[in-house]
């Protein structure tokens, strides 16, 4: 938020920006009178006073100048100081003791007089800063600045160090060093603590909020390459777990608050975009460049005025607006270039032949290869598809301003990434516009809007982090034997060449096919070329319109409409293809989807300020309705098109009705409606209440349940306002606060209470007599109830020694009859899984955010960081049941991967424990049971010892226990952010710790696939490996089909983000151009991270429990290099 | 104003309280009872069908692509393989218990009041959902051995209370479902084939209660059911039934619901039925199964090569008249130099020709082609209920000429000299006659024979005449895994 601080003498020259209703006069008028009467001048902070009057016969007359002051200035809860020289600060809240004007700390002139030095302070504006304190450091003495930002001052001697200091600045300490002239410029403070939070209809000092809210501002955000929202929360929060889902352009991220607070997919928060509920469909339309700020709201008492969508945290974006006065346009752009950060270690074409031969001899058969050696390096996949030099670029225009009537945002921007892997087919692009307006209609009603439209293109076909296909696992699990292409000329006229439809290059070289690799995994340049010119689109238009009345003071009616109106769909062409003998296309077929979805809601709410002596008070009443999933969808294939490619296929082609297949769809209305109030009181500001509760209810629960009551309370006490540690110089803030508070989530499926028929079980009777069967669903559940979160909250937040900002929380968030699928057991019968309220969940953990910010001379500094701490467990899973049936999967696997259980954490790595490898017969033979029966009879030496944990003497199912944790424990993130001079360092890192990676990269059905160099340390011999089992084709003692800690790796990482330098030029430079900003920068993202994970990437978000943290190849995080240009006009 | 907000439109979804309550209604339900039969598992569950149980015998090995493709196959090729967890045992034990609870549902809702449904009609759609009941159970019996009897829908708080009973109960019920059915006089003793072949006839009830005797080995109620299915032998049964005079058409695809077909499982291309979710899949995924790898060349298409034939059955069957309708020799095809093919994991060179996935019939619409082949899977036929009613005249010392008769019935189809009925020609012509059908590895282990002759396949007595209960089953349940396991 950018403070515009103005004095008094400048008011002279200053427009009254509205007009004095009559027998009124505006306060900043009434100030400019008694600036002329009393010979004063006063400093204050001209958004806080405009559109504040004071009727005409109030004013006082012939009273004292301080008198008057009070009379004027205590109705709008603004107070003044007396500073020097004749200066009076006007401010709206107590100030911090860190920025106490000057005599508050006994400022004397310095009586001894050594060296006399003037100087002037301004804003980064240039215009003149008066009142700003100056003290020697040390001492009590010191001065303030004069009208015009001048100031003279005394020092001791030459090593004195200067104080400036200003509210609503971050203060600067500058060393006298020989200078007898200093000039200084102030930055404005934006984390100072009369920052205003965003808290859910509404805006809340951050001094008196008593929840747990977490936020991030536009400055933090500048220049930071960030293509969607959730990349602008990581590691700049604490309290959230961000994992991106994959490194291609415009893939979205799983963003947990506090970790997972259900076992369904009520585990993503609720955004919140200027008061409108986003909801399904994500935020991916927003363009980050438009953010103002982004609240989380983490704990329950601040979530809780969302109610039965809150449970997994809120996250409110704001996005910018115009402010009064001149019009600011700027231009912000960077482009570069990106390649992956790292590779897999693969074997070549020689390793490969080798350890095939000893797997099929181990397997019983004959050597493959004859000649291994003479095989060479063969070919290295990955560095057929990843591209090094692929662009990245974006570029902002943003248009604001506004005069006293209304103001306005505009902005237009470019996004276009393309991706790192098979480029042809993964590319990224958005283009938006925003409109954001405020209008004053009359002094008591307002009217604004908020606008964003956007389009996306994605070409998307590169997948990843699946085990079924896609350029990724060709070049993991392809051959290096395979040639690109094929031009032997013998081998051209033999099958599979001679005879199929093989994928060709430019050249008209057939793309080499496997003899040896086969199901999914193909030649990844084949299959980057049956998939060209495939994409998808959204057009997204999200808005909403309020009208604002304010009939009486303090009284505010406001009316809110808001809509998301979201086309989407796909072009997808299929020519005819043979990669492979399992994968290929016998007809083209040329499909389009069309999807659109009309979500709007309605909000009404009311609220009430007063101030009655000390004690202040808010009342907030609400009612809201909300209607989602309003889509519909319709899908047209056109088959068998008298064309090859994507560019050539039309559905103008004349075509017979069969071949052409169409089917549609539409999406069952949810509902909801609400009621909700919250109480907001404080006395003095020192002790502080806030209390909410919502009732919803939903389309989605039976009568029985239909509503759900969510009430929070939360209480603040601001230590530092009573007399002990008032003027405190070690404590400059203290508050304590703790909340608890009740959430919920209706995130399931539709009409899941009662029992439903549905169609689909069909058979044939007689000659293609394809009848439609009807069978009941899924058994139903009449008792489904609301899922329940409860949060316990205690924080601290404070700012120590001046420069020190602190805040610290601790949670325990408890989520009660979680909703979920109940998979049954399979005799049952059930076509469709019914949901139950099926499991109990605990969340704990503690969080801590740390800020240091300081100016020396001309360097500035500003560190940030934070780190979160969370444990996730199971509490309760039903009368007598242990874990859950489902878990995560993995082709050929023997079992399950995760299980989740009670006591554990959700979805633990469940598998078997490894005692090492039995690297003779004899200890075969010695591993034996208490009965003296041989435990692994069958395994032979190279195989694992695996643990008898139920030690009934041989090795089954039930020796499975837990081995690992996909979820990290800790997550941290920290900025350091300095200026010197002209020049700007910026380094941004992030990390997680505590958690487990499994490592699914090869599949188990296909034994010919490539290996990781790390195969190389196989078993092959007595005393070779007591960690890599031994290769063979027969994997009768499960090596590698059963789970076990073989495959887990540690998914710690830190990784610097952003490292960035930019410069500035002065203001001398440009200003004769008419600029009012120009800096350049180069920056690198994920320049380095430090892991000891060894495949693409360890940060492996996933949907949910079932992909959480296991790698099946996931598309890689990029490194870029990219320069970047602001100009402001 | 508010509550109707909150009332959204169902959008086609039917609430079960409001159907089932007319004619159409209910037999859109038996419909969804007959939809199991079609069922061959998928990716998750293991694919479970009639291939299985001919990579199971003595017939045919796994095949596919590697020694880890095609895992439901390998696993009942190689016992050692197979444990609760892996083999096709979930895909079997899904299909038939959804099976049984739909027939289930469908029975208690006909007990209510339909619109527009007469009572005979009714009657009739009880009759086939008890012998589809029937069908399940035997299924589930003869796989699983120990599985839980389960005859109403199950409530809420029923369901993990179930336990596995007794074979002896679970073969009783299915005894009495059949009975019941035959015993109803508004089941028809035909069907017109072209609108509704498949659909359970009085025939088709009879030979399996005839069949299920011969597995309890009730010889002389097992001779009683099937003489009345069989009839005159070489002549046409009181059914309709008669041996189709050329062996190879009874697996032409386009000649179905023939006069030689009792229990027919239907299959359609007209689904497109796709990948996703397999259990809609339509169109046979055995056939895809069966097919040569990366073939190249005349009458077949190119698929997963699972099942390559043994050299045992091809030796048994290389003089006899049947080899060409049974065994698939794309070895030949090759050496002629008129079709390339990559050979799989333990390929023979010879395949499945029965359900083969033929050029002419590969389905050419909308939907995969691997899933949408359109050839119907014959459960039970003709010269099945002539053996086996041979086999119980023989073992219940019963007429031996009426059995000699059925035997040679069989044989003189496709030209071979008649002999004597005795035990072994009749499970030798049981063999060659069904080879690849999918009834040769229940022949082995009901006829105690399996422990001898599936030996090499690491079978192993006590242990492999049943699957394991699917391991998911266990988990919270009161099941047990059946002995060995």
């Amino acid at each position: 938020q950018h403070l515009a601080f103005s004095n008094g003498a400048a008011t002279a020259t200053r427009q009254e920006k509205t007009i004095a209703p009559a027998n009124s006069k505006s306060i900043i008028k009434v100030l400019g009178e008694l600036e002329a009467i009393y010979k004063v001048s006063f400093n204050y902070n001209s958004d806080q006073l405009e559109g504040k009057f004071i009727k005409n016969d109030l004013l006082p007359n012939k009273t004292s100048l301080e008198q008057t002051l009070k009379l004027v200035l205590r109705p709008f809860g603004l107070k003044y100081e007396k500073l020097q020289n004749n200066f009076y600060l006007i401010y709206a809240e107590k100030p911090t003791s860190q920025n106490l004007p000057i005599e508050r700390t006994g400022l004397k002139r310095a009586q001894v007089a050594a060296i006399d030095i003037s100087g002037k302070v301004v804003d980064e504006a240039g215009a003149p800063l008066p009142g700003v304190s100056i003290l020697v450091k040390g001492t009590s003495s010191g001065t303030a600045t004069d009208a015009t930002g001048n100031f003279t001052l005394s020092v001791p001697s030459d090593d004195a160090v200067l104080i400036f200091s200003f509210i609503g600045f971050m203060s600067k300490e500058i060393a006298v060093n020989k200078q007898t002239v200093i000039n200084v410029t102030l930055v404005p403070d934006a984390k100072a603590l009369e920052e205003v939070v965003v808290v859910g209809y509404g805006v809340q000092k951050k001094s008196v909020v008593t929840g747990a809210i977490s936020s991030v501002k536009a400055t933090e955000l500048e220049n930071q390459q960030i293509g969607r929202v959730e990349q602008a929360l990581q590691g700049r929060t604490s309290g959230l777990t961000i994992a991106s889902s994959s490194g291609a352009p415009g893939a979205a991220s799983s963003v947990r608050v506090r970790g997972a607070t259900s076992l369904n997919d009520a585990n993503d928060p609720l955004y919140v975009v200027d008061g409108v509920v986003v909801g399904d469909g994500g935020i991916n339309y927003l363009n980050p460049n438009d953010i103002e700020s982004i609240e989380v709201l983490k704990d329950a008492a601040s979530a809780a005025i969302y109610g039965a969508r809150s449970s997994a945290g809120v996250i409110l974006v704001t996005t910018k607006r115009g402010k009064t006065g001149t019009i600011n346009v700027n231009y912000n752009a960077y482009y570069g270039t990106q390649a992956p950060a790292r590779k897999l270690d693969l074997l070549d074409a020689t390793q490969y032949a080798t350890l095939i031969n000893e797997q099929s001899v181990n397997g019983g058969g004959k050597p493959v290869y004859t000649n291994p050696e003479s095989l060479g390096k063969g070919t290295d996949w990955q560095s057929l598809i990843f591209n090094n030099n692929a662009r990245i670029q974006d570029h902002q225009v943003n248009i604001s301003g506004g005069s006293e009537k209304s103001t306005f945002y505009t902005s237009f921007g470019y996004f276009g990434q393309e991706g790192i892997v098979a480029t042809d087919i993964s590319k990224f692009n958005r283009y938006s516009i925003r409109l954001n307006s405020n209008h004053k209609l009359a002094k008591w009603l307002s009217f604004g809007q908020s606008l964003g439209y956007s389009r996306v293109k994605s070409n998307g076909g590169v997948g990843g982090n699946t085990d079924f296909g896609g350029p990724l696992s060709g070049a993991i699990m392809l051959d290096p034997l395979t040639p690109v292409i094929v031009t032997d000329p013998t081998e051209l006229k033999a099958v599979p060449y001679a005879t199929q439809a093989v994928v060709r290059d430019a050249q008209g070289n057939p793309y080499g096919i496997s003899k040896v690799v086969q199901q999914q995994v193909t030649n990844p340049l084949a299959y980057i070329q049956t998939q060209k010119g495939n994409y998808d689109w959204a057009d997204n238009i999200v808005g909403n319109a309020y009208v604002e009345a304010e009939p009486l003071a303090g009284l505010k009616i406001r009316s809110t409409l808001g809509a998301r109106l979201n086309y989407w769909g796909s072009e997808n062409f299929t020519p005819l293809y043979y990669l492979n003998a399992n994968q290929f296309s016998i007809q083209t077929s040329f499909a389009r989807n069309r999807r659109q979805l009309f979500n709007w809601n309605l909000e009404n709410t009311a609220s009430y300020s007063r101030s009655i002596g000390n004690h202040n008070f808010t009342i907030l009443l609400g009612q809201g309705a909300y209607l989602d999933n309003n889509s519909s969808g319709l899908t047209v294939t056109y088959f068998n098109l008298p064309v090859d490619n994507f560019d050539d296929a039309s559905m103008n082609y004349s075509t017979a009705a069969d071949n052409i297949n169409a089917t549609g769809s539409e999406g069952i209305h949810h509902t909801v409606s609400s009621l909700f109030s919250r109480l907001t009181y404080n006395l003095k500001e020192k002790y502080l209440f806030t209390g909410i509760i919502r009732r919803d209810g939903s389309s989605r629960f039976g009568a029985n349940n239909k509503y759900g009551y969510f009430p929070s309370a939360s209480l603040g006490w601001v230590l530092s306002q009573e007399d002990f540690l008032a003027g405190n110089n070690q404590v400059n803030f203290l508050k304590l606060r703790g909340s608890y508070g009740i959430t919920g989530n209706d995130v399931l499926g539709d009409f899941r209470y009662i029992s439903t028929v549905g169609g689909g079980r069909n058979y044939t009777f007689g000659n293609d007599n394809y009848l439609i069967g009807y069978s009941p669903d899924a058994p139903a559940n009449p008792n489904l109830r609301w899922e329940e979160t409860s949060q316990l909250n205690f924080g601290v937040d404070a700012v120590l020694l001046q420069d020190w900002t602190l805040t610290l929380d601790w949670y325990k968030k408890k989520t009660t009859g979680i909703l979920q699928t109940v998979v049954l057991p399979a005799y049952v019968g059930a076509t469709g899984y019914p949901y139950g309220n099926v499991a109990d969940m605990e969340n704990r953990g503690v969080e801590l955010e740390l800020g240091y910010r300081k100016q020396v001379g001309a360097l500035k500094l500003d560190v940030r960081g934070n780190v979160s701490y969370l444990e996730n467990e199971v509490t309760y899973l039903g009368e007598d049941k242990t874990f859950l049936e489902d878990g995560a999967k993995l082709q050929n696997s023997s079992y399950l991967l995760t299980r989740t259980a009670l006591g554990h954490a959700i979805g633990s790595f469940y598998g078997f424990q490894t005692q090492g490898i039995f690297q003779n017969q004899g200890e075969i033979d010695a591993y034996i049971a208490e009965n003296g029966n041989k435990i692994q009879p069958k395994a032979k030496p190279g195989d694992f010892r695996w643990a008898d944990l139920n030690q009934d003497g041989q090795i089954t199912a039930d020796d499975r226990t837990f081995i690992g944790d996909p979820t990290p424990n800790w997550s941290y993130g920290f900025t350091f952010n300095t200026t010197y001079k002209n020049f700007d360092l910026l380094a941004f890192g992030q990390g997680v710790g505590g958690n487990q990676i499994f490592q699914g990269l090869r599949r188990l059905d296909i034994p010919t696939a490539n290996w990781q160099t790390n195969a190389l340390n196989r078993w092959n011999g007595e005393g070779t490996s007591d960690t890599y089992p031994r290769l063979t084709t027969k994997d009768d003692n499960k090596n590698f089909a059963n789970p076990s800690a073989f495959y887990l790796q540690s998914g710690n990482y830190l990784r610097i983000k952003t490292l960035q330098l930019g410069y500035s030029l002065t203001k001398e430079t440009i200003g004769k151009v008419g600029l009012q900003r120009l800096r350049v920068y180069v920056s690198s993202n994920n320049l380095l991270t430090f892991t000891k994970y060894t495949g693409f990437d360890p940060e492996i978000g996933g949907n949910n429990m079932n992909n959480y943290s296991i790698d099946r190849g996931i598309y890689p995080q990029s490194r870029s290099f990219l320069l970047g240009l602001n100009v402001g006009f | 104003c508010q509550e109707d907000f909150l009332e959204v439109d169902p959008r086609a979804t039917q609430i079960e309280s409001n159907y089932f309550k007319n004619a159409a209604e209910v037999f859109n339900g038996l419909v969804a009872a007959y939809d199991p039969l079609g069922w061959e598992g998928d990716v998750a569950s293991g694919y479970a069908n009639f291939a299985c149980l001919v990579a199971a015998s003595d017939e045919a090995y796994g095949g596919g692509g590697s020694s880890s493709d095609v895992w439901y196959l390998q696993t009942m090729n190689n016992f050692n393989l197979l444990d609760p967890a892996n083999g096709p045992q979930l895909g079997f034990w899904q299909r038939n218990f959804t099976g049984v609870s739909r027939v289930n549902t469908i029975i208690s809702k006909l007990e209510g009041n339909i619109s527009g449904l007469d009572e005979g009609t009714k009657k009739r759609y009880i009759a086939e959902a008890k012998a589809l009941r029937a069908y399940y159970y035997f299924d589930l019996v003869r796989l699983f051995r120990n599985v839980p009897l389960i005859i109403t829908p199950l409530s809420t708080d029923e369901i993990y209370q179930v336990e596995q009973a007794a074979p002896e109960a679970v073969y009783t019920q299915i005894e009495k479902d059949l009975q019941e059915a035959i015993a109803e006089v508004n089941l028809p003793n035909t069907v017109p084939a072209a609108t509704e072949g498949g659909r359970i006839t009085k025939g088709a009830a009879q030979a399996l209660l005839g069949k299920v005797y011969i597995y309890e080995k009730k010889w002389k109620e097992a001779v009683q059911q099937l003489a009345e299915v069989n009839g005159t032998p070489g002549g046409t049964s009181k059914y309709g039934y008669r041996l189709l005079p050329n062996f190879a058409d009874i697996f032409r695809p386009d000649n179905q619901f023939h006069s030689e077909s009792i229990l027919e499982i239907g299959h359609t291309a007209i689904a497109a039925s796709n990948w996703g979710n397999t259990s809609k899949v339509e169109g046979l995924i055995a056939s895809t199964m069966f097919g040569p790898r990366s073939y190249n060349g005349p009458l077949y298409y190119s698929t997963w090569g699972g099942c390559p034939i043994t050299p045992e059955l091809y030796n048994a069957l290389y003089h006899d008249p049947r080899f060409k309708a049974t065994i698939a020799d794309v070895d030949s095809l090759v050496r002629i130099g008129k079709a390339t093919y990559v050979p799989g994991y333990m390929n023979t060179g010879h395949f499945v020709q029965k359900y083969a996935p033929l050029q002419s019939f590969k389905s050419t619409g909308a939907g995969a082609a691997t899933l949408n082949y359109p050839q119907n899977y014959i459960e039970m036929r003709l010269a099945d209920t002539y053996l086996m009613e041979a086999e119980a005249l023989v073992e219940g010392g019963g007429d031996m000429a009426r059995a000699a008769a059925l035997l040679n019935a069989v044989r003189a189809r496709v030209g071979l000299k008649p002999v004597a009925a005795t035990l072994d020609n009749i499970h030798q012509e049981r063999r060659l006659e069904l080879a690849t059908e999918g009834h040769r590895w229940y022949d082995l282990v009901r006829t105690g024979k399996a422990a001898t002759v599936l030996a090499p396949m690491g079978f192993e007595a006590g242990k492999n005449e049943i699957l394991p209960i699917p391991l998911p089953e266990l988990n919270n349940t009161k099941l047990v895994q059946n002995p060995k396991y």
